[in-house]
C-alpha cells in the first residue's frame, strides 16, 4: 500500500514535470538576480554597497536577524504564490488529461483502485508540492546568502559575523515549512472541487472550475442578497486563523500593539503562529469534510463513468 | 457469484446485459471460457463487442451474472488485474512516460510482473529504454505493449483491436511472438480483431457477436462439422437450395452456399465443398440471419 502509494505519487511527478520545474526555475531566477542585483549595484556605485554595509555592521545582532528574516520571507512568498498556481493547474489536469490521452484505460489496466489512485493525486496536492516548494525555498535562501556572503567578502566585510551566524534558519524554516503545509489544508475545499472537476469535466476544466466561483456568490446576491458564498470563498480563504492576533492581510500592516514576536527583544515567525487555534478551528475540519466529499465524488466518477 | 471450479472456466456470464438507455449493447448474453483455450469474439462495429470485454475486464457495471477467474471483476477489479492483462485499443501507452519509467513503475505495482523478462523481450526489438512513447511509432509501442504483457504472468489476457492500425509485418510478429513467449496452453486468451483471417488458425474457439446478442459460439475442431460452404452452379444449385443454405453468394461466377448442420455426404455429389473461412461463415451468420 505505502509502496504503491509511492510510486503513484513519483508517477505524477513524471507526468507533471512543471511541480519540479517551477520550483527549480523560481530558485534559478532568484539566485541569478542575487548574484546580477549585486554586481550591477557594485559596478555603478561601490559607495552605497560600503554604506549598506556599513550600516549592516551598526545593527545590533536582533535587527539585523530581523532584516534577515523579511528577505527569507520575501523569498518564500514568491514560491508560494507559484505554488498556489501550480497545485490549481496540477489539481485540474491531474484527472483530466488521463482521459484527454485515453491513457486511463491502460492506469486501469493495472492492480490499482480508482480510490488508490486519486488520492495519490490529491497526496500530490497537499503534500508533495508543499514539500518539494519547502526544498527549493532552503536551497534558495542559501544560494542567495552565500551570493551575498561573497559580496560582502570582496568588500572587505565579516560575511560570517554580518549574514550566517545572525541569519534566523530555524525559526524561518519551521515557520515557512508551517505555513507551506497549513495553506493547502486550509484550501482543501478548492483543492478537492478542483479535482472532481477535473475527474468530471467533458472539456474545458479551467471554465468549469472558475465560473462556478465566480457567477454562485453574484447569482445569491442578486436572488437573495445576501453573501454568504462569497463569504465562504473568499473570506474564509483570505482569512487563515493561523497567525496570532492578526489576520493573513495584515501580516505586513498591522500597527496595533501587542503582536507577539514583533517586539524589541527580537523578530521572530514562530511566536506568530497559533497552531492550536488553526487545528481546532472549525473551519479547518469542515473544509475538510468538504474535500472529502469532492474527493469521493471523483473517485466515483472515475469508477463508474463508461469512457467509451 | 459463482466461485466454484474458478480453475477450468476462466470466464462464466449468465444472462449478461448492459444498457445505455434504450439501447442494449449486451442483451442477456451467456457463455463459458475455458481455460487454455484462445476465444476470438467477432462482431461488426458496434455489435457489443468492447461493452462485454469492459465488462469482463471490469470497467463497466453490468447487468446479470458475471465472474472472472472467481472474481466480480466490477467489484474486484483491483484483485482482478493481478491475474489478467490486456491491451485494450491500440495507443493507450500514456504518450509522456519513458520506457524505463513505465517499467519500473509496473515492476512496483504488479505482483507479477518480471521485469527482466520485459527488458529481455524489449532487447529484441529498436525500442529505446530512455525514449518516450511519444517518440516511438505505433509499431513499436504495440510491442512494447506487448512485451509488457508478456511479462505479467497473467491467466487471462484480453486484447481488442490489438493491431489496428499496424502494418501487415508488426500484425504478424505480433500474433508469432504471443503464441510463441505468451501461450502455454493453461493460459487464456480473448481476442477481438477486424483482421479475423490472420488469428484464425490460431483461434482454439470462436464466438460471434451481433447487436449484442450471441449468434455462433463453437470451438474451431467443431465447426467442420456443422457448416460447410459448396461451390456449385446451375442446376446443382437449385438442387443444393432444397436443404436450406443460410446464405448465397456469388464467386466467379459460381455460387457458394453456405450451409448449417447438413451432412456433407448430401452435398459432396453437388460441387466442391470445403469449410467455410471466418469471415465468410462470420458475413453469412450474420447476413444470413438479417436476410
Amino acid at each position: 500500500m505505502i509502496e504503491g502509494q509511492a510510486i503513484l505519487v513519483r508517477r505524477e511527478l513524471w507526468e507533471h514535470r512543471s511541480i519540479l520545474v517551477t520550483p527549480a526555475v523560481i530558485a534559478l531566477l532568484v539566485s541569478l538576480m542575487a548574484v546580477t542585483g549585486h554586481v550591477t549595484i557594485s559596478a555603478f556605485n561601490e559607495q552605497v554597497v560600503d554604506v549598506a554595509i556599513l550600516g549592516a555592521s551598526n545593527l545590533g545582532p536582533v535587527e539585523r536577524s530581523a532584516a534577515i528574516n523579511v528577505m527569507m520571507i520575501g523569498i518564500s512568498s514568491l514560491f508560494a504564490l507559484a505554488m498556489s498556481v501550480l497545485t490549481f493547474f496540477y489539481t485540474l489536469d491531474a484527472l483530466y488529461a488521463e482521459r484527454k490521452d485515453r491513457s486511463i484505460l491502460f492506469w486501469r489496466s493495472i492492480p490499482c483502485t480508482d480510490s488508490e489512485t486519486v488520492l495519490s493525486k490529491l497526496t500530490v496536492a497537499i503534500v508533495v508540492i508543499p514539500l518539494l516548494t519547502m526544498a527549493a525555498i532552503v536551497v534558495t535562501h542559501l544560494v542567495v546568502l552565500a551570493v551575498t556572503g561573497i559580496w560582502v567578502e570582496i568588500r572587505g566585510a565579516n560575511a560570517w559575523h554580518l549574514l550566517w551566524s545572525t541569519a534566523p534558519y530555524l525559526d524561518n524554516w519551521i515557520a515557512t515549512l508551517v505555513v507551506l503545509l497549513a495553506l493547502p489544508l486550509w484550501q482543501a475545499p478548492f483543492v478537492g472541487w478542483f479535482l472532481f472537476v477535473s475527474a468530471f469535466a467533458r472539456r474545458s476544466p479551467f471554465l468549469m472550475a472558475v465560473l462556478p466561483i465566480l457567477i454562485l456568490p453574484m447569482l445569491e446576491k442578486t436572488l437573495f442578497g445576501s453573501t454568504l458564498l462569497a463569504q465562504a470563498f473568499f473570506v474564509r480563504s483570505a482569512n487563515v486563523p493561523l497567525f496570532r492576533g492578526l489576520r493573513t492581510g495584515d501580516l505586513f500592516f498591522y500597527e496595533g500593539p501587542g503582536v507577539p514576536g514583533i517586539e524589541a527583544s527580537g523578530f521572530a515567525l514562530l511566536p506568530l503562529l497559533d497552531l492550536s487555534r488553526f487545528l481546532l478551528s472549525p473551519g479547518l475540519w469542515l473544509g475538510l469534510v468538504v474535500c472529502g466529499l469532492f474527493t469521493s465524488a471523483a473517485i466515483y466518477v472515475r469508477r463508474y463513468r463508461d469512457e467509451s | 457469484m459463482d466461485q466454484s471450479d474458478p480453475d477450468s472456466v476462466v470466464v462464466r456470464a449468465r444472462n449478461v446485459s448492459k444498457r445505455y438507455g434504450s439501447v442494449h449493447a449486451v442483451d442477456d448474453v451467456s457463455f463459458d471460457i475455458e481455460r487454455g483455450r484462445i476465444m476470438g469474439l467477432i462482431g461488426p462495429n458496434g455489435a457489443g463487442k468492447t461493452t462485454l470485454l469492459k465488462s469482463v475486464l471490469g470497467l463497466t457495471e453490468c447487468d446479470g451474472s458475471l465472474s472472472v477467474l472467481g472474481f466480480d471483476p466490477f467489484r474486484q477489479r483491483k484483485e482482478l488485474m493481478r491475474e489478467i492483462s490486456f491491451i485494450a485499443d491500440v495507443a493507450v501507452l500514456p504518450r509522456w512516460i519513458r520506457v524505463y519509467q513505465l517499467l519500473r513503475f509496473i515492476e512496483t505495482i504488479h505482483p507479477r510482473f518480471s521485469r527482466q523478462r520485459a527488458e529481455d523481450l524489449l532487447s529484441r526489438t529498436r525500442v529505446r529504454k530512455d525514449a518516450r512513447v511519444r517518440e516511438l511509432s505505433k509499431g513499436m509501442v504495440t510491442q512494447l505493449h506487448l512485451s509488457i504483457i508478456i511479462a505479467i504472468d497473467a491467466r487471462l489476457l484480453v486484447l481488442d483491436e490489438p493491431t489496428l492500425g499496424l502494418d501487415i509485418i508488426f500484425r504478424k510478429e505480433f500474433y508469432t511472438n504471443l503464441l510463441n513467449d505468451y501461450f502455454d496452453g493453461e493460459r487464456t486468451i480473448l481476442v477481438t480483431t477486424h483482421q479475423v483471417e490472420e488469428i484464425e488458425n490460431l483461434l482454439t474457439d470462436v464466438m460471434f457477436i451481433n447487436e449484442g446478442k450471441i449468434v455462433l459460439q463453437a470451438s474451431m475442431d467443431a465447426l467442420p462439422e456443422r457448416y460447410v460452404e459448396l461451390m456449385t452452379s446451375g442446376e446443382n444449385a437449385e438442387r443444393a437450395r432444397r436443404f436450406n443454405p443460410i446464405f448465397e453468394r456469388d464467386v466467379f461466377g459460381k455460387k457458394v452456399l453456405t450451409f448449417e448442420g447438413v451432412g456433407r455426404e448430401h452435398l459432396k455429389s453437388l460441387g466442391d465443398l470445403r469449410t467455410p473461412a471466418i469471415a465468410d461463415l462470420f458475413v453469412a451468420k450474420i447476413k444470413g440471419v438479417a436476410a
